[in-house]
């Protein structure tokens, strides 16, 4: 996700687009492109194939400025990854899994003659406006640490699903951080400036960025702490039922699909009785690392009114909340169990 | 500098072109070195020409042994293994050429190539970015690449080539077209629309090409929904090149796309009379979109005349079946329908629920053979042993024999392969009433009741 879409007094060609599908109509484990959630921040820019150019300055000792036949033409990686929005809700359907394939950044970085002081990187869109009513309007950004971009499955990715990137989602090319939430992933992705310890970040600060995404924790009475978000929490979500629906008396199939920013999910669990108990559910396929997991649980279901919820595991343990922690402050990571209601007649 | 400079001279530096070994060691004098080259040279050239492709490779091997400075003796070899398909060493030979003459462009164009048939995709993007920093500005080269890589289904790498082909600024129209093209197909559509409509207002480009654009425009409208457009600009097309099938099928298409089957029929039909029919490809290009759209345009004869030439022409084309099957469904012949349907599965017995599908019109029948649908229907579970569909009209069956408790099986069988279906709860309600269950009946009906459609649409 990029954000919430702030309010913005400039004209705009076309209102930035707040889009997502419902889970159930995911068919197996990848997202189609016209399924896949949008999240924008600004309205989406008019790119044209023969004029994008994605530069890659600032602490380097060669600047690249490369067009998409550069990017093309690159040794490429393939990768399936989730990306969730971070204020996705409980249960929502903000997030989605696709075949990402795209130019490593660590190949761009090397390429472009990193310094070795080098400790992050800002990552810019093409798409610009106010992100906050008094900042000024500017490109959309983000800063993500040089060691996150020099793994493996970082990317600048320009296809999805074995296709050219939708508009919607970037096209022509994007940035991937696969296991962290989505507002890292840049849209529309036109420059890569490299930053030292000391460097400002440009952009990053005047725009407001830095006061959104942050984790907010009320450690004590009036003392907050706040971090960056980054890697994705361990959550389920149940694709169908749907919350509210009426379902006759049978032996149904509760599905969904669990995921983690770190780690492999180890298993989901499906409770029918608000929580109080649980029953492991199957895990349709192998869990692989960055994608999620779709699982089912056999229900046989009996008349009355029940609450459905999943949570889920990681291999290291960690497992979902049930309930949000209330020390939280801030409107992300939101991965305690959604209760899905049904009426059984 | 990047990796891409670099890689080739170092392959070079490691490859030599030949090893001593393939060499043997020459004791001519400079003059007859000379001549025993262009000797060579003429023959490789002569048998290349002729096809002996494996004495041509031999006799250019012999003259890179006597000249090894010689770029033309081992181009000449790597297009001679080439075409003997003896790649590796090919692809070694070229790039020793391209060594030795590195402001030709023609060895790495050949090294292109050699690396797709080979399928080292790796390599091939390695030397397209050698390309690119070695000739920027060669329209000619960029193009060659991209037509080729776009008949070779390397798109992505088409589209790279296209660019870097707009890059140099050159007005080749067919080389634009083709750009367009490809910026349609992954999704470019404002790029598309932008470069073909370009070319559809000069002035002194050929018909046949303005028609092209004009062609990849309407397409591009149409992915954009602007589908006014979108006809406007495959009329364009039909009316520039009317001996150009596709845009006739692309203009049936959108019609088809919005229900209009009668303009789709019109546009099908136009296309059949402007285009002779070729003895080897036949007709069948249009007469599967023009039967289809007979059909749904209600015209069923004349339908069902042209699926019958369809699949005298092409008996393997299975949606002529369905849609034959179709028309004598929706003008009350199901004994042509099941007819039908029993061909199609002969000839491709995978085909998706044709079993089901003759069981269904096997219904319609009069009289209906129950015997003989309940036997279509055990055919049909062989197949798809949980197909909920196959259990309901087998419930259906039964309940139509009076074999009611049998009916209860079946359908309750249906209920539990597919609980949000509504149909087999109704089916399920009357066979409860026949057998006197009455509380059974009202439950079932009630459940039924419970039942919601799934949401589809976008949440905002």
């Amino acid at each position: 996700m990029q954000g919430q879409a702030p309010e913005s007094p400039e004209p705009q060609k076309s209102a930035p687009q707040n889009l997502s599908y419902p889970l159930e109509s995911i068919q197996g484990a990848i997202t189609p492109p016209d399924r896949f959630f949008v999240r924008d921040h600004f309205s989406e820019p008019e790119l044209s194939l023969g004029s994008w150019k994605l530069k890659v300055e600032g602490r380097v000792t060669h600047p690249l400025d490369l067009t998409l036949a550069d990017i093309i033409e690159r040794p490429t990686t393939k990768l399936e990854a989730v990306l969730e929005c971070a204020g996705n809700a409980a249960g929502g359907s903000a997030a989605s899994n696709a075949v990402w394939e795209g130019v490593p950044l660590a190949h761009l970085l090397h390429e472009a003659g990193v310094a070795s002081e080098a400790r992050s990187v800002v990552l810019e869109g093409a798409d610009s406006g106010r992100l906050m009513p008094d900042s000024p309007n500017l490109p959309y950004c983000q800063m993500v640490p040089m060691e996150k971009c020099m793994r493996p499955e970082s990317m600048v990715a320009f296809k999805l699903n074995d296709r050219f990137l939708p508009r919607k989602n970037g096209f022509p090319a994007r940035a991937l951080f696969p296991g962290w939430y989505a507002m890292d992933s840049v849209k529309w992705l036109q420059r890569i400036i490299v930053l030292g310890q000391e460097d400002e970040p440009p952009g990053f600060q005047q725009s407001g960025m830095n006061k959104v995404y942050n984790r907010i924790l009320e450690v004590s009475p009036g003392s907050r702490k706040v971090t960056r978000l980054s890697e994705i929490l361990v959550k389920s979500a149940i694709a169908w039922p749907a919350n509210d629906m009426k379902l006759p008396t049978a032996r149904h199939v509760i599905r969904g699909f669990a995921w983690t920013g770190a780690g492999l999910v180890r298993g989901v669990e499906i409770s029918t009785d608000g929580g109080n108990t649980w029953a492991p559910a199957k895990l349709e396929f192998r869990a692989k690392a960055f994608s999620w997991v779709r699982w089912n649980y056999f229900w046989n279901a009996t008349a009355g009114d029940h609450v459905l919820m999943s949570r889920a595991v990681d291999d290291a343990g960690r497992q979902q909340p049930i309930k949000r922690d209330a020390l939280r402050k801030d409107g992300y990571e939101l991965s305690f169990c959604a209760p899905v209601k049904c009426a059984v007649r | 500098m990047t990796g891409t400079m670099k890689s080739l001279p170092a392959i070079l530096l490691l490859s030599c072109g030949l090893r001593a070994a393939d060499c043997v060691p020459s004791h001519l004098g400079e003059k007859e070195t000379l001549a025993r080259f262009q000797e060579l040279d003429r023959a490789a050239q002569a048998a290349f020409d002729s096809g002996q492709y494996g004495p041509a490779a031999r006799q250019y091997r012999e003259a890179a042994c006597l000249v090894p400075k010689s770029a033309r003796a081992f181009y000449g070899l790597g297009l001679a293994e080439a075409a003997a398909s003896n790649f590796p060493p090919a692809r070694k030979a070229l790039e020793t050429a391209y060594a030795l003459l590195p402001d030709n462009r023609m060895p790495l164009a050949m090294l292109v190539r050699v690396n797709v048939a080979m399928k080292d995709i790796d390599q091939v993007k390695t030397v397209l970015r050698t390309a690119a920093e070695r000739f920027p500005g060669d329209a000619d080269l960029h193009s060659g690449l991209a037509r080729f890589l776009a008949e070779n289904q390397l798109l992505d790498l088409a589209l790279a080539e296209s660019l870097r082909f707009e890059q140099t600024g050159s007005t080749d129209t067919g080389s634009a077209v083709a750009l367009a093209a490809l910026e349609n197909t992954v999704g470019a559509y404002g790029d598309a629309i932008r470069n073909a409509t370009n070319i559809e207002e000069q002035a002194d480009a050929a018909d046949s090409v303005k028609a092209s654009a004009a062609g990849v425009a309407g397409l591009s409208y149409e992915s954009m929904g602007q589908r006014e457009e979108a006809v406007r600009h495959l009329k364009l097309a039909i009316q520039l090149a009317p001996s150009q099938e596709n845009s006739y099928l692309a203009l049936a298409f959108l019609y088809e796309k919005g229900q209009k089957f009668q303009e789709a029929v019109e546009v099908l039909q136009q296309g059949r009379s402007q285009i002779p029919v070729s003895p080897k490809s036949g007709s069948s290009n249009f007469l599967l979109p023009l039967g289809n759209n007979l059909v749904w345009a209600a015209q069923y004869q004349a339908g069902i005349d042209v699926l019958n030439q369809l699949i005298r022409e092409a008996p393997d084309t299975a949606e002529a079946y369905v849609r034959l099957a179709e028309a004598y469904r929706d003008t009350g012949r199901p004994e042509l329908e099941t007819q039908t349907l029993r061909r199609l599965s002969h000839i491709h017995p995978d085909y998706p629920m044709v079993r089901v599908l003759t069981a269904r019109a096997m219904l319609t029948m009069n009289p209906v053979d129950y015997a003989a649908v309940l036997a279509e229907l055990a055919q049909a579970e062989t197949r798809t042993p949980n197909d909920a569909d196959i259990s309901y009209i087998r419930g259906k069956v039964f309940f139509a024999m009076n074999r009611y408790q049998e009916a209860v099986t079946a359908l309750r069988r249906a209920i539990a392969l597919g609980p949000m279906d509504p149909g087999p709860y109704y089916q399920l309600g009357l066979t409860y009433r026949k057998l006197g269950e009455t509380d059974l009946a009202s439950q079932t009906l009630d459940r039924m009741q419970h039942l919601k459609p799934a949401a589809t649409t976008p949440e905002r």
